[in-house]
Formats: structure tokens, sequence, C-alpha cells
């Protein structure tokens, strides 16, 4: 199989793009495939904090991108999960070290060990955007459902599409509840200013925190809604077909109190 | 007269039975002007025909049988800047006249036109008709909502609470844009004849 380069981008901050990165990842290993994450956000690592892995770097990607280490020196291999790889970034440099040229290079050199490759992207559209979707074949945009996210996605896909990416769209962050009191704009009203192919749709999930914080995946911890969200996501990434995009639902009244205590009991 | 022998010796292997018309413009009372001339050319060049300018109608009926004759339209070349899909935030739209788009534009999105702009479907972003100042410039849009409007030099921001789903149009009326529901209004429905834009 002809190895996959995916961006996972969204031009505004702190919508969810590493927590993105980390769970689709994550969940493509534990499908079976070969799977590496990159941190492009040279300067501002995050993506190893997230996996639990910060303890374990030595080289990173501008080693490896200007060839002064090779993959399998570069490449911290996750324990937990079989076949899921971090490259992280570097947190001396700035992002001008990397050109598009060194990032081409170095991702042909992952394809030929990879099935999936997963790039995380810096917020903004400058020049680390630029590096990160260099050498992507596929995008995926994540965004929230406020206006600012919306605006800032919007403008992110008009430049995927003037380099010949093709985007689709998670939306992150839903409240079913303010969804249905019409608190928060829907995954249809989004979709309806972007008009791009939806890849899912996430809920705001507590459990991202816990495991942000203590560096366990978050597709790992059983019954996660976010989690689920994105083993889902990743399924249908990988040609998985049957695999309906669930609308996170409020459950009102005793249902929701009913079906809240038959989930603890697991 | 000297100029005239000037020129038709110049171009004297084409003059001989070719025929000239000339056009006294708005002056009146060149009768005798135009057969000394004629009489000059037609002796000392061979020109075959001299003629005065031809009777002029009254315009609109000028206007009306040429439209009829020719179908103006069908060999126009239009600068009108047509195009399909949607503009997203941060694209910029610049057409020297007027600018159509059948799709949407976004919030954060610019439209900028010498003309008219003419959106067909939502209108949600910023737009610059009758640049520079072109003050018979419209806007419309299937759904009218512009974050910022200006036409000519008048600007405005977009109305918070603007419900948008009707087809509404802006125009300048005293220095002022206004907004009106297009299918009461009907701007286009009084010329009498489809025109070229």
């Amino acid at each position: 199989m002809e190895a996959r380069t995916i961006v996972i981008t969204s031009g505004k901050g702190g919508v969810g793009k590493t927590t993105a990165t980390a769970s689709i990842g994550a969940a493509l290993a534990i499908e079976g495939n070969r799977v590496v994450v990159i941190d492009m956000d040279i300067g501002l690592r995050n993506l190893d904090v997230v996996l639990g892995l910060e303890n374990r770097i030595v080289f990173n990607v501008v080693d490896l991108a200007n060839e002064r280490c090779k993959v399998s020196q570069a490449a911290i291999r996750d324990r937990r999960i079989e076949n899921l790889f971090l490259i992280p970034a570097s947190q001396s440099d700035n992002k001008d070290v990397l050109t598009t040229a060194s990032v081409e290079r170095m991702v042909a050199l992952l394809k030929k060990e990879f099935d999936y490759i997963i790039i995380d992207s810096p917020a903004g559209i400058e020049r680390g955007f630029e590096n990160s979707i260099a050498a992507a074949d596929e995008s995926i945009v994540i965004c929230t459902p406020d206006v600012s996210s919306i605006r800032d996605a919007d403008r992110v896909i008009g430049l995927l599409y003037a380099n010949s990416i093709t985007p689709k769209i998670i939306v992150n962050r839903i409240v079913p509840q303010m969804v249905a009191s019409g608190d928060m704009l829907s995954h249809e009203d989004i979709l309806d200013v972007l008009s791009v192919e939806l890849a899912g749709l996430v809920p705001m999930d507590e459990q991202v925190v816990i495991s942000t914080n203590t560096g366990m995946p978050l597709v790992m911890q059983n019954g996660s809604l976010a989690g689920m969200a994105f083993r889902r996501i990743a399924k249908r990434l990988n040609g998985e077909k049957d695999i309906p995009v669930k609308v996170p639902e409020y459950k009102t009244g005793m249902w929701n109190r009913i079906s809240k205590r038959f989930s603890k009991k697991k | 007269m000297e100029e005239l022998e000037t020129l038709f010796k110049r171009l004297q292997h084409l003059t001989v039975n070719a025929g000239v018309v000339i056009d006294t413009g708005e002056a009146a009372g060149c009768g005798q002007l135009v057969e000394k001339i004629e009489r000059y050319l037609k002796e000392d060049f061979g020109v075959g025909l001299v003629s005065g300018p031809p009777e002029k109608r009254s315009i609109p009926v000028e206007r009306i049988r040429q439209r009829d004759i020719s179908k103006g339209w069908t060999h126009h070349s239009s600068n009108v800047l047509m195009l399909r899909g949607r503009v997203r935030s941060g694209q910029k739209i610049e057409g020297k006249k007027h600018v159509i788009i059948t799709g949407d534009v976004n919030p954060g999105a610019e439209i900028t036109a010498g003309g008219d702009i003419y959106i067909l479907g939502k209108l949600l972003g910023q737009v610059h008709a009758g640049q520079p100042d072109n003050e018979d410039a419209i806007v419309f849009a299937l759904d009218f909502r512009p974050s910022r409007i200006q036409i000519a030099t008048v600007l405005a921001a977009g109305l918070p609470d603007a419900q948008g789903g009707t087809a509404e149009y802006a125009f300048l009326d005293n220095e002022r844009i206004v907004v009106d529901n297009y299918l009461e209004a009907n701007p286009f429905a009084r010329l009498p004849w489809p025109e070229v834009m």
C-alpha cells in the first residue's frame, strides 16, 4: 500500500489539532497500520506530552529533516500501542530552520517505512503551516462550533485548495445540549458555510483533559465519547465502509440518568 | 485645400472611381464648400462619387433600429467577471466591471468591482461595488447579509440582525446606501429592451 500523508490543521489555535493528531494516529495504529505522527510545531512542542513520550526524546524533526539522524533514531516507539511512532518537534529552534524541500525529502523517507504519516500542523498560516502541508496528500481541518474557528477554518480550506489538497473537516467539541437549545452552531450550519466533506463529529469530553494530562491516548480510554468518535474517524479514514458519521445526541430526562448509570457500571 | 491635396496625392493609386463622404459634422451652410471640394476631387483625382453626410434620424428610433437589426449582444464581448463556487475567507476577487458569483461568499471574503456585484447565493462577506466612483452601481444577493458594503465612496457596516433569506439589493440614494427587496423594487424592469452590461 502506498503510504498516506495526512496533515491535521485548523488555522486557529486551541481547537484540538494535537489531540486529534494523537487520537487519530493511535486509532490507526490500533487498526494495525504502521503510523508515524509528526509534530511540526517547531518551538512549541506538545504532541510528545499528549502521547506521554516526552521523556524519551533524543532526536527531533529538525534533526531528521536536516539529515542529522536516521528515521529509526528520530521515531520514538510507543510502548503501549504497537506500530505507533512519534517524531517530536524541536523545542529550541524556530520555524525557519525547516524548508518545504527538506520536509518533502523527510516525508519521502518516511513513506518507505510507514502506512500513515500524520502531521500535526502549528496554528497560523505562515511558514510552519506551509512546511506542514508541503508534503501532504490529504488534509483534515479541525474546527469547533464557534464563529472565529469557522472563519479560520474557511481561510485554511481556501489555502489548502490553492495547494491542490482537498480537505475534510472534523467538528470538535460539540456540546449536544447547547446545539439542541440553539446556543451552539450545529454541524449542519458549519458545513453550510465550509462545504467540504465531513470526516467526523467529536463531542465535548472531559476525558480529553484527563488523557492529555496523563499522557494516555484518548482512544485507549474506554467509555470516552471523544475517543470513540476518533476511533470511528480513523476507521473511516482507513477505508472501512458502513461507518456513518454519528451526530452527538443529547439524552434528556430519565433516559439520560439511566444510561449514565449503566455506563458507570461498566 | 492644401491638406486635402497632399493627402489625396499620397493616396493617388486609390482615388480613381472611389466614393468620398464629406462629413461636415454639426456645422450648417457648407453646401457651397462641399460642391467646390466635389468638383476639385472629381477633376484632379478622378474620384467617382462625392456625397454629404447621411441624414440623421432621431436618436431613440436609431437606437431601437440598431438593436433590432444587429442584436448587439450576440457579438458583444462582455467584461463581466462571472465565477462559480464558494468564495472563502481571505480570498479577494476584483473585477474591472461587473462581478457575478454563482455561489456563496463567506464571511471574511472580499469582492470588489468597478460596476455591479451580483451574488446568486449567500452574501456574508465584504463587498465594494462601483469602485472607485461609479454611483450607479448596485449590489445584489439572493441572501443579503454582507458584513460591510461600499458603493462608490459610501460605506456602510452590515446589519447585525439582518434576517437574510430574501433577494435584496443595495443602491445609492442621496449619498446613502439603501437596501430594498429586489422583486418588489425590480430596478431593471423599466428598461424597455435588453441591454448589454
